[in-house]
This record gives C-alpha cells, sequence and structure tokens, in this order.
C-alpha cells in the first residue's frame, strides 16, 4: 500500500520495472542464450537420425548425448530462465510493489546457470542419468535446488505482498508454479539419483517427475504469461472468468497422476496407466476453460505479442486433446515409442510453451528498458520463423510418428526400411528445426541490439497511460 | 488513445492497466451461473461436461484398474491375478524336463532302456504298479538285481533322489511327483499321477534309510 | 492477505496426492518385490547380473542408447513385439528388480533389447562387436569404443577382422566389453507367475463383473 503513490496507479511503467532491469535481463539473456544452444544441439541431433555418420566418432555427441544436451539445455537453460524472469515480472507488476532482495536473484541466476554449463559437459562426458528431463549429473544438482530457492523466493513474496486481495489467475499460476517446482525437483533427486528406487519404481519416479514438472511448472510459467497477458493487451477480462479456477486446480491436481502416460503396456501394474488414461482425459475440462478463458488472443488483431499468444494457446490446448486421444490404449498400441510422442513434446514445448513465452518477452522487454525493441523486421521474421518453424517440426514429426507406427505394427518391416520409410520426414523436421534455430538467432541479436542501445529518449514518454478496463458487462 | 493507430510491434502499448485489471476480475469472482433473469448457457454446458468426464473417468477406472492389483500388468486381467498363491507349473511340463535332463541318461528319452545293462520304463510293471514301490525307489534308489517285464537286471543301481540323507540329487517331493506324473503318462503308460503329498507321505514314514532292494519292495503292497 | 493460507495447503495437497498415489502407492506394492525363487530350478530369478554386466549397464546408461532402444516387451496381443521376435511374454516389474538402473525407453527408432540375450535370432558375442564397430542397420557406428593398436607377438584373440593396417589390430576396449557382456545378459524368459498371459475365458469372467 505504501510504496507506489496512487497517481502512478495507471502509469504503464513504473518503479517496479525499473528496479528490476538487470535482474530480469540477466535471465533472459541466459535464456536466449541457452535456446540458441539447445537449437544448435536439436539440430545436430536430428541429423544424425537420418545421418548416423555424423559425429558418430566423437563420443561427446553421440545421438542419445545430443538427445540430452539439447532437451536440458532447453528446459533448465531457456524454459527455466525465461519462466521465472516472466513470472517474478508479473507477479511484482501484479503485486504493486517492487521485487526484493535482486542482489540474491542475480547470483541464483548466476549459478542456476553455472550449474548448467557443467551439466552439459557431464552429460556429455559421460556423467548422465538417462533420465528423461533429468539427466543432469548429480553433482549439480543441489547447486540447482539452491540458486533456484533464491530466484524464486522474492515471487512469492511479492504475491503474498500484493496490494489487492483477491489474487488474479495469473498469480495462481505463477505462484503454483515457483513455489512446487523445488518440491518435484528435490523428490525427484532423491528418488532416481541419490538414493535410487529399485526396478521400475525408477520409471514410475521418473514418469512422474517429467508429467509434474510439465503441468505444475511449464505450463503454469506459460499461462501466467497468457492470463495476464491477453487480458492486458485485448482491454476485455477474462470471459468465463469464474471457471478459472476450478480449471487452474483441476490441472494441479490431476496434471502429475498422467505420469504412467508413457507406460502403457509396460511393466508396471495395469492400474498405473489406468490412472493416467483417465487423468488426460480430466484434463480436458482444463484446456476447454483454458481455451474459453483465453479466447480474445484469437481475435487480437494486428499485435505481434497476441499472435504469439494465440499460436501458444492454441498449441496448448491441442497438446492437451492429443494427449488424451493417444494416452488411450488402443492409440497408444499404435503410436508409442514411435516420432509422434516426439511430435506431442515438441508440440507442448516449442509450439506452446515458447510461443507465449516469446510473446511475453516482446511485451516485458521494453517495459524494463525502457527502450523500444530496435527493429520492427526481426520481430515479423521471427515471428514468422517460429510458426512455420513449429508447424514443420510438429508435423513432419507426426507424419514419421505416423509411418513408423504403421510399420512397427507389421513385424515383416525391418527397422532398416521403417529407417528409409521416415527419412523424407525427418529431412523436413531438420529443415523446419533450422528456421527455428534462425528465428532463435534473430531473437537473440535482437535482444542483444536492445541491451546495447542507450538512447536518451525517457522512458516515461514512450508507454501511454493504460485506459481503465471496460467494467465486466454481465 | 484511439484504437485506430498503428500497432507497432517494437513497443506494443497496454489496453488496460494493472489497476483496473486487477479490480475489473475482482468483481468477477464468484458463482454467477443464473445471474439474476441474465440465465447464461455456458456455464451449465461446462459443468455438463465437467461431469461428464468425470463419469467417464469412473467407468474406465472401474473396468480397467484390476482391483489396483500390483501383479496385473494387463488391465483386461481378472481381479484376482497373481493375487492367490503362485500358479503351479504343468507336471507334464516339469517332469519332461526333468526327465530329459537326468532320467533319459540311462533310461533314454524312448524310455526303453538299454537292453541288459538299463532296464525300461515303457511297460514296465514297477512304473505302473504300486505306487508304494516306484515312489520308494525314485526318492532312495534301488541297489541289486531286479527283473523288469520278465528280464533280469544283474545289479541295478537307481541313484537317490529325493531330499533325504546322502542323496545327490536332492529333488524336491513336488519334482519327483512331476517327473514320475510324466513318466507314468508317457511312452505309453497310462497310469494315474501322483502327487507331492504322496511322495512327503511315504518320505516322512520311512525318514533317513539305505537303497532298497528288489525283496524288500516286493513286501510292500 | 486472504485465501494465503488455504491456497497454500491445496498446492501442497496437489503435489502431495499425486505423489503418494503413483510414487508412495506403487512403493508399497512393489518396493519389496524380491526375485522369485524357482524350487524346480533350484535358484532365483531374475539371476544377477554378472559384474562385468552391470559396468556395461553404466556404459549403456552414458551413451543414452535409451533414446533409441527400449527395453520393455509387450503383451502378446499389443502391437508386435511377439510377432518381432522380442520376447514371447510381456516384461513384468520382477524382470527389473536386480538392475541398477532401469532403462525402459520411450523410442523404438531400433529394436527392443529386454530380450536380447535369449532371442531365437540371438546375435553372438563376436557380431556384436562387429555391429558396434560398423554402422549396422541405422545404428551408427561406435568407433571410440575400440583401439587400434600395433601387433606385438601374436594378434589378439579379440582383434576384430576388419580391415587395419598391417602390423595393426583393432580391438574392443574394456567398455566395449563390458556392454556386449551387458546385452548379452539381457534376458526376458523366465515365466513368472504374474507374468502368463490371461486366459481369453477368464477375460470374459472379468467383463461380466
Amino acid at each position: 500500500m505504501t510504496t507506489a503513490p496512487h497517481a502512478a496507479d495507471n502509469a504503464e511503467v513504473t518503479e517496479v520495472d525499473t528496479s528490476a532491469r538487470c535482474a530480469l535481463l540477466l535471465l533472459l539473456a541466459f535464456a536466449v542464450l541457452w535456446l540458441v544452444v539447445s537449437g544448435v544441439l536439436a539440430l545436430v541431433n536430428l541429423v544424425q537420425l537420418h545421418t548416423p555418420a555424423l559425429l558418430a566418432d566423437c563420443s561427446l555427441l553421440t545421438y542419445g548425448r545430443t538427445h540430452a544436451l539439447q532437451e536440458t539445455a532447453f528446459i533448465y537453460g531457456w524454459a527455466a530462465n525465461a519462466g521465472l524472469a516472466v513470472a517474478l515480472w508479473i507477479l511484482a507488476r501484479l503485486g504493486g510493489s517492487p521485487l526484493r532482495s535482486l542482489n540474491w536473484v542475480m547470483a541464483g541466476t548466476v549459478f542456476w546457470n553455472l550449474a548448467i554449463a557443467l551439466g552439459l559437459v557431464g552429460i556429455a562426458t559421460g556423467d548422465g542419468t538417462s533420465n528423461a528431463w533429468l539427466h543432469l549429473p548429480r553433482y549439480v544438482l543441489p547447486m540447482m535446488l539452491v540458486a533456484y530457492g533464491t530466484i524464486a523466493v522474492p515471487g512469492v513474496l511479492a504475491w503474498s505482498g500484493r496490494r489487492h486481495e483477491t489474487a488474479f489467475a495469473a498469480q495462481w499460476y505463477g505462484v503454483a508454479a515457483l513455489f512446487l517446482f523445488p518440491w518435484i525437483f528435490s523428490l525427484a533427486q532423491v528418488m532416481l539419483v541419490f538414493v535410487p528406487e529399485r526396478g521400475v519404481l525408477q520409471a514410475l519416479v521418473a514418469g512422474w517427475f517429467v508429467q509434474g514438472a510439465w503441468t505444475l511448472w511449464l505450463a503454469p510459467l506459460a499461462l501466467t504469461a497468457a492470463y495476464y497477458l491477453v487480458p492486458k493487451l485485448s482491454g476485455r477480462t477474462i470471459t468465463s472468468y469464474e471457471f478459472a479456477a476450478l480449471s487452474f486446480w483441476t490441472l494441479l491436481f490431476v496434471g502429475a497422476w498422467t505420469g504412467g502416460r508413457h507406460l502403457i503396456g509396460g511393466p508396471v501394474p495395469a492400474w498405473i496407466p489406468t490412472i493416467a488414461v483417465v487423468s488426460c482425459a480430466l484434463l480436458l475440462f482444463h484446456y476447454i476453460v483454458v481455451a474459453l478463458n483465453l479466447r480474445a488472443a484469437f481475435s487480437g488483431g494486428g499485435s505481434t505479442v497476441m499472435k504469439f499468444m494465440a499460436l501458444g494457446l492454441g498449441a496448448y490446448v491441442l497438446g492437451g486433446f492429443i494427449d488424451a486421444a493417444t494416452a488411450l490404449r488402443s492409440v497408444a498400441a499404435f503410436s508409442q515409442f514411435t516420432y509422434f510422442s516426439t511430435a506431442q513434446t515438441q508440440l507442448a514445448l516449442t509450439g506452446a510453451f515458447s510461443m507465449l513465452l516469446y510473446g511475453a518477452i516482446y511485451f516485458l522487454a521494453p517495459r524494463i528498458t525502457g527502450q523500444p525493441w530496435p527493429s520492427v523486421v526481426l520481430i515479423r521474421a521471427h515471428y514468422a520463423a517460429a510458426l512455420t518453424g513449429t508447424v514443420g517440426l510438429v508435423i513432419a514429426l507426426a507424419g514419421a510418428g505416423w509411418i513408423q507406427g504403421h510399420d512397427l505394427r507389421d513385424p515383416l518391416v525391418s527397422f532398416a526400411a521403417i529407417a528409409a520409410h521416415v527419412r523424407p520426414w525427418l529431412l523436413i523436421a531438420t529443415a523446419a528445426q533450422a528456421i527455428l534455430l534462425f528465428g532463435n538467432l534473430l531473437l537473440a541479436a535482437h535482444l542483444v541490439r536492445l541491451i546495447a542501445a542507450k538512447s536518451a529518449a525517457p522512458a516515461a514518454g514512450l508507454f501511454r497511460p493504460a485506459p481503465a478496463m471496460e467494467a465486466p458487462a454481465s | 488513445m484511439s484504437d485506430q493507430d498503428p500497432i507497432d510491434p517494437r513497443l506494443e502499448q497496454a489496453g488496460a492497466s494493472d489497476e483496473s485489471l486487477l479490480t475489473a476480475h475482482e468483481k468477477l469472482r464468484g458463482w454467477k451461473a443464473d445471474d439474476g433473469a441474465n440465465y447464461r448457457m455456458l456455464p451449465l454446458v461446462l459443468l455438463f461436461a465437467f461431469s461428464g468426464l468425470i463419469f467417464y473417468a469412473g467407468i474406465y477406472l472401474n473396468k480397467y484398474s484390476v482391483r489396483y492389483s500390483p501383479s496385473a500388468f494387463d488391465e483386461n486381467a481378472p481381479a484376482n491375478t497373481g493375487a492367490g498363491p503362485a500358479v503351479k507349473v504343468d507336471p507334464l511340463v516339469l517332469g519332461k524336463k526333468n526327465f530329459e535332463s537326468v532320467c533319459a541318461t540311462c533310461h533314454q528319452a524312448t524310455g526303453l532302456g538299454v537292453p541288459g545293462i538299463y532296464p525300461p520304463l515303457a511297460g514296465s510293471e514297477w512304473v505302473s504298479g504300486s505306487n508304494e514301490r516306484l515312489i520308494r525307489i525314485v526318492l532312495y534308489g534301488l541297489k541289486g538285481p531286479v527283473k523288469v517285464k520278465g528280464v533280469e537286471y544283474g545289479a541295478a543301481a537307481m541313484p537317490v533322489f529325493g531330499k533325504v540323507a546322502g542323496s545327490g540329487y536332492n529333488w524336491s517331493d513336488e519334482k519327483i511327483a512331476a517327473t514320475l506324473t510324466y513318466v507314468r503318462a508317457s511312452f505309453g503308460n497310462t497310469s494315474p499321477a501322483i502327487t507331492a503329498d504322496q511322495v512327503t507321505a511315504i518320505r516322512t514314514k520311512e525318514g533317513d534309510r539305505k537303497e532298497w532292494s528288489q525283496e524288500e519292495l516286493l513286501k510292500l503292497p | 492477505m486472504r485465501n494465503g493460507f488455504t491456497f497454500f495447503v491445496g498446492l501442497f495437497l496437489a503435489l502431495g496426492l499425486a505423489w503418494a498415489g503413483i510414487v508412495l502407492g506403487s512403493h508399497l506394492q512393489l518396493g519389496h518385490l524380491a526375485p522369485y525363487f524357482d524350487e524346480s530350478e533350484g535358484k532365483a530369478f531374475p539371476e544377477r547380473m554378472p559384474g562385468i554386466a552391470a559396468r556395461g549397464q553404466l556404459v549403456y546408461q552414458d551413451l543414452g542408447c535409451a533414446s533409441c532402444h527400449t527395453q520393455q516387451v509387450r503383451r502378446p496381443d499389443f502391437g508386435s513385439d511377439k510377432a518381432r521376435g522380442w520376447g514371447d511374454r510381456q516384461s513384468v516389474a520382477r524382470d527389473y528388480v536386480s538392475q541398477v538402473q532401469v532403462q525402459l525407453g520411450e523410442s523404438r527408432i531400433g529394436p527392443d533389447l529386454a530380450n536380447f540375450g535369449a532371442r531365437p535370432q540371438a546375435v553372438d558375442a563376436d557380431r556384436l562387436t562387429q555391429y558396434l564397430y560398423d554402422q549396422h542397420g541405422g545404428m551408427p557406428a561406435y568407433r571410440f569404443l575400440f583401439e587400434t593398436r600395433k601387433v606385438t607377438g601374436e594378434r589378439s584373440a579379440k582383434a576384430l577382422r576388419a580391415a587395419a593396417p598391417a602390423g595393426w589390430e583393432i580391438v574392443p576396449t574394456p567398455r566395449a566389453e563390458a556392454l556386449v557382456a551387458y546385452l548379452q545378459s539381457l534376458t526376458n524368459v523366465y515365466e513368472y507367475p504374474e507374468a502368463r498371459p490371461v486366459v481369453p475365458a477368464a477375460t470374459k469372467e472379468g467383463e461380466h463383473k
């Protein structure tokens, strides 16, 4: 109540933004750096799929290792840094007061990224753990946990010290993501790496962790951005807002139960995949409500941020429906273990998560730097590259998965024949990945230019005072 | 602030201030399925969809959870799969395996033995006859002359198979029963099966002892 | 701070329930799963891995083989796992109790390996070593698992029949030997009581309930 005077209530840029400039830019710079690194590794990885000889003599970069490296760089490098930056910023703005202990945030950011760099070297030299989404070697995990804490705590504090008693949907998602990840991460570390469970229980913990990290951490981080930016840009309230809370709790309570999704027909008691199937179906409610709540994004007009939001939300909801369909046992018998699962992961990560975060970054960066982005062309080109790259990648992988699933069912088709059949699709996927990487390089270059530009234009004049939101009309 | 402004992607302007955004949504909180006379379909449809999903989930869970059994890996399995005592192996399968790995060395895979040295099992009165004698021979072995199918075998040396003192094989009662059952149902023999309980009974009755001779066995029923 | 406390309790419950249900629940069911002692065979299954195979499992893990190969056979009527000769029965939890790091895998870019050592079309150790050296099928060559060295005295018995310059030979490193031993040790054959396929008659009975 005391920090910000009421006169500044409708000012678009306040001390909340300017004070967090360094910390958030550091997070974003690391995020974009890892995004590019992961893009390069993903490209190598995809080329290795259709040309196995590439780098085969380099033990640091076998297919298995580039796969682990690109996944780790994407999730813990890009997604974590960018998601944290956006969530911290939104929680601070909605909380109404500047973030606290920002020096700790910066120290934490440095250590978090140091740990990732160390971890990637560790994976390349053979210390990887071969657990999906948790390939990182054991020696960097405790450091990451501590670093995460120092980054996330100011966000939770911003929420608990908020000026409005009733929290807004974006705040629920943000706080849930910031608060829940350390628990999931530490439980998974202990049960998979430090005191490993016995036998197939490892696979169950890993499944729970992957689904938990998506539904309790990354998806909420992306939704924080979506629930804030869509009403903020459109100037209209969220439709059917009364269902947002039910949808939020559905995601949280049901999400991690989908952990057995990839173990259908596997060596685990039948009830575990059954629960996963059921949970995937229940989650449909969450996806339907998200689509309804944020449908303003799909009629966004000329705003580029809104276009990113629309793409991301479209991918998110589509992904939810595809997950529910492929979780069914009769479909899983066909799609399991194929590139189709890879396509689903890409739809969620590059389709939904990255798109929503790109949009948030384009909105956020000018406000914390007090500068407009230097180039319209670069933004448009990035959008075009992200759109074509993601669509191409997901469709090509799904096509490859379709053929692979079909071929795998026929015991007479050899693996060499399958590789030949899917090769054209993998080539398309490689091209799409190259386009994505190109787009992300543009983003990186653009961000560097934005940070480097030190124009004298006063920040205050750049932003129009935002109008008041329309009163909810029935 | 007019809506006709072209949107500059380098610097997107907000459509609403944070303060008004929070205030506006604060007012929207609360349940408004039926807002006065303003009756709205959407909330009802959503609730209906949610209930439908829960209903479907319940049915599916009930049908394919196999009562949360830890040992049912097939969702179509009957609820008691693996829950009871371990399912017994077919004695004929186990017996065949044992016979082929051990007994066939002397009695041959055909059960015909080797004339003059190893007596046959096919059509043998010892195999098809008294359970009491047959089980004792395998449990404790047989030494000395024996007459099979009218042919005299001078110095039989059937080894000790049972879990008794001096045994080189230490076969369990189940294993002996399965092997005998197999022998009694193969090579043209058609005698009834022998159960592990019968073997156990004889083994507990006799305790530890030396190999049988033909005379001792013939005194038994 | 309205709802603050309830909100965090809700978050904890959301996390805790799923964890308790999936992780803790299955831990209680399977955590003490023991090898199955077979009276007639006189030993317990699954058999323990030889030491060299256990070292090979670490090689399998750190090279990331699991990103292309699964180690889980699905039941005969589910996919073509049986028809491809990967195993006659479905893999069950007990198959993995003695493995340090379970590598179920999520992708079948290459064939399933759960039963690699006992498949009808089994590959012997020499040929497997050769596969790792050459590019076999879609699998890249793993040349860094081999060393080229000068023949001193007699040629090594382990040397590959690959074309090496005269006076030189190509031999597998201990890592390659361990990996081969590990792959050869993978079997999925023993018929556990819980691994028997469900009899169709029993299925019908289940449906009536």
